[in-house]
């Protein structure tokens, strides 16, 4: 092992991971608010991307805004499954919930086939002629611009729930929805517009998915919802925080893997390393202590 | 009519697939693991009697065993943990059986060829029912004899004293573990029972598909075996059962004139079924419902 080799694909994991932390972020969001799993988010994230493709293909539109475009796709269908699988389903019935957001899934992918034949499609990719020389380590330039441009969504996702209004309302709402209620807060209205947040999120990691893999498929679809929840389950249920440095760290990890010992056993590891988290840390990084019940 | 008892073979299956989901799901616990242990079943019979030519009735029992003691190493763990962190942890340790066998590699010479799995080209040849000169019925019967076996036992078992635990088990962890339920042998044993079911479900898809790979076992086949009992109700095991076929026999059988639209229903379909009847197709009201049109007394 070359430490050389080392560094460059932890950077480069590093680099990568920044999108599992968005997608982590949008699993530990709903579930801080609603307490429930939204299985069909990676689907939503996927097929905000495809929106962009679909508007560039009629209007020439430059790279930037064609993200913008994707991410605005993804809230989009994110108010849907909202409509469509949270908000008529009672409390009191979780499983009838995560079956609905399967379904939703199933459906969010069909649409996808449909709508391409089946094809993978080709995603511009930004700045990705650019590449960084420090000797032999090199750096490419799409992945800082995909690390710096999560950073940039982060950062306003976080002065959004510290800051404004509505971020109050919806850690409100989290923390105890009766007294939220009491407190004049509209829980619908709450809940609808964190699924907005959390579809604008997903869909600008959709669209960097795209961009750094370089096409589109459906079958990203379900790799990335299991990372995703994985991410979210490291970092600890409900925190964001959590969820960036696990999607981090997930990605250093995975890429370590896959330049070590090769893409059939990448994952193999991954799922190691949840297993560990789940018998030594089941509260994820941040938690004090195991809790008990 | 080889159509017909090909179908009956798939509705057999994934019924077994959805009662093992069940039994884990009677106790409250999401499990997206039963892909995992229905693979075991499947690669482990298949190695049973592809390779060390067993007959197939000891090879299902083996196989099964076997995918019933990983499943209950699996529930250790799981004890820790519930809701969401269980589902997650169940869908990686699913993905983690599946990933293993696509880098597992194994084969023998058998009469000039080689046989076995082999990694990502998964497993050739499993040709144990056209090697005895099984026909389509002959299997069908074999695997509807199964398939009644094991929802007789289910169907016992709901009746019985350990039904009851596990649906007390279900409903509230604390009471019932304030009224002296040990939760530790409920929630492994159910595990563990979930993966016997599978372990002969995997066992006997092997067999009559006679070639397994890595990729039938995802995590959209788990998301199959608890959609069949979460959609036709927890409250007995013909819920499952009316699913299943409402599924693979209605949905993706029947609906095939309507070609690639019908995966698009079908995912529609699911959301609003459960918007409707959100505790299943067979619920109480439902149960109340078809009574009340063969009996006069209304007020049951």
């Amino acid at each position: 092992m070359d430490w050389l080799d080392f560094f460059q694909s932890i950077t480069d994991g590093l680099l990568f991971g920044s999108i599992y932390a968005l997608i982590g972020i949008g699993f530990t969001l709903i579930f801080g608010v609603m307490h429930k799993i939204n299985l069909a988010y990676g689907a939503a994230s996927i097929a905000g991307a495809y929106v962009s493709i679909a508007v560039a293909a009629y209007v020439p539109l430059p790279a930037l805004v064609t993200f913008l475009i994707a991410a605005i796709g993804s809230g989009a269908i994110a108010f849907l499954i909202y409509l469509a699988n949270f908000r008529f389903i009672p409390l009191a019935s979780p499983l009838a919930t995560l079956m609905a957001t399967v379904g939703m899934l199933i459906l969010i992918d069909e649409i996808v086939v449909h709508a391409t034949d089946g094809m993978p499609q080709p995603y511009p990719a930004l700045f990705a002629d650019i590449y960084i020389e420090w000797g032999d380590f090199g750096l490419r330039g799409d992945l800082i611009f995909i690390f710096v441009l999560s950073l940039i969504a982060m950062v306003v996702l976080m002065f959004m729930l510290y800051r404004t209004r509505l971020g109050i309302a919806t850690r409100a709402v989290a923390q105890q929805p009766v007294a939220a209620q009491l407190a004049g807060i509209s829980l619908d209205r709450t809940n609808a517009l964190t699924f907005v947040i959390t579809g604008l999120l997903g869909g600008l990691a959709g669209a960097m998915i795209g961009a750094s893999v370089g096409v589109l498929s459906p079958l990203l679809v379900v790799p990335i919802t299991v990372k995703g929840l994985i991410v979210c389950v490291i970092g600890g249920l409900g925190s964001i925080p959590g969820a960036i440095i696990a999607g981090l760290a997930v990605g250093a990890f995975e890429n370590f893997f896959l330049a070590f010992r090769g893409v059939t056993e990448r994952d193999m590891y991954v799922m190691l390393l949840l297993f560990v988290f789940l018998v030594f840390r089941p509260g994820g990084i941040f938690s004090r202590s195991v809790a008990r019940d | 009519m080889d159509f017909f008892f090909g179908l009956l073979q798939i509705i057999g299956v994934h019924t077994l697939l959805g009662l093992s989901a069940y039994v884990v799901l009677q106790t409250g616990q999401v499990t997206l693991a039963q892909a995992g242990f229905f693979s075991i079943g499947a690669y482990v019979s298949a190695m049973l009697t592809v390779l060390a030519g067993w007959h197939i009735i000891p090879a299902l029992l083996v196989s099964a065993t076997l995918a019933g003691i990983v499943a209950g190493i699996v529930g250790f763990p799981a004890l820790r943990i519930k809701g969401l962190m269980l589902v997650v942890a169940t869908i990686a340790f699913g993905e983690f059986i599946r990933l293993f066998w696509f880098n597992f590699d194994y084969q023998i010479e058998k009469q000039g060829i080689s046989v076995g799995p082999q990694g990502g080209e998964g497993f050739k040849q499993i040709r144990f029912f056209p090697e005895n000169g099984w026909s389509t019925l002959d299997v069908a019967i074999f695997i509807w004899v199964i398939v009644a076996l094991v929802m007789l036992a289910l169907w016992w078992t709901d009746r019985s004293r350990a039904g009851a635990v596990l649906r007390a088990v279900g409903e509230d962890e604390l009471a019932a573990q304030s009224v002296g339920i040990n939760l530790t042998a409920v929630k492994v044993g159910a595990f563990a029972a979930g993966g016997f079911i599978a372990g002969i479900g995997g066992a006997i898809y092997a067999h009559y598909t006679t070639h397994i790979e890595h990729l039938n076992f995802g995590v959209m086949l788990a998301t199959f075996a608890i959609a069949y009992p979460i959609l036709g109700g927890l409250r007995n095991v013909f819920g499952t059962l009316v699913a299943v076929i409402f599924i693979q026999g209605i949905l993706v059988e029947g609906l095939r004139f309507m070609g690639d639209w019908r995966n698009l229903l079908f995912g529609a379909l699911i959301v609003l079924a459960m918007n409707i009847q959100p505790r299943g197709l067979i619920d109480e009201r439902s149960v109340k419902l078809v009574r009340g049109l063969f009996t006069r007394d209304r007020r049951n």
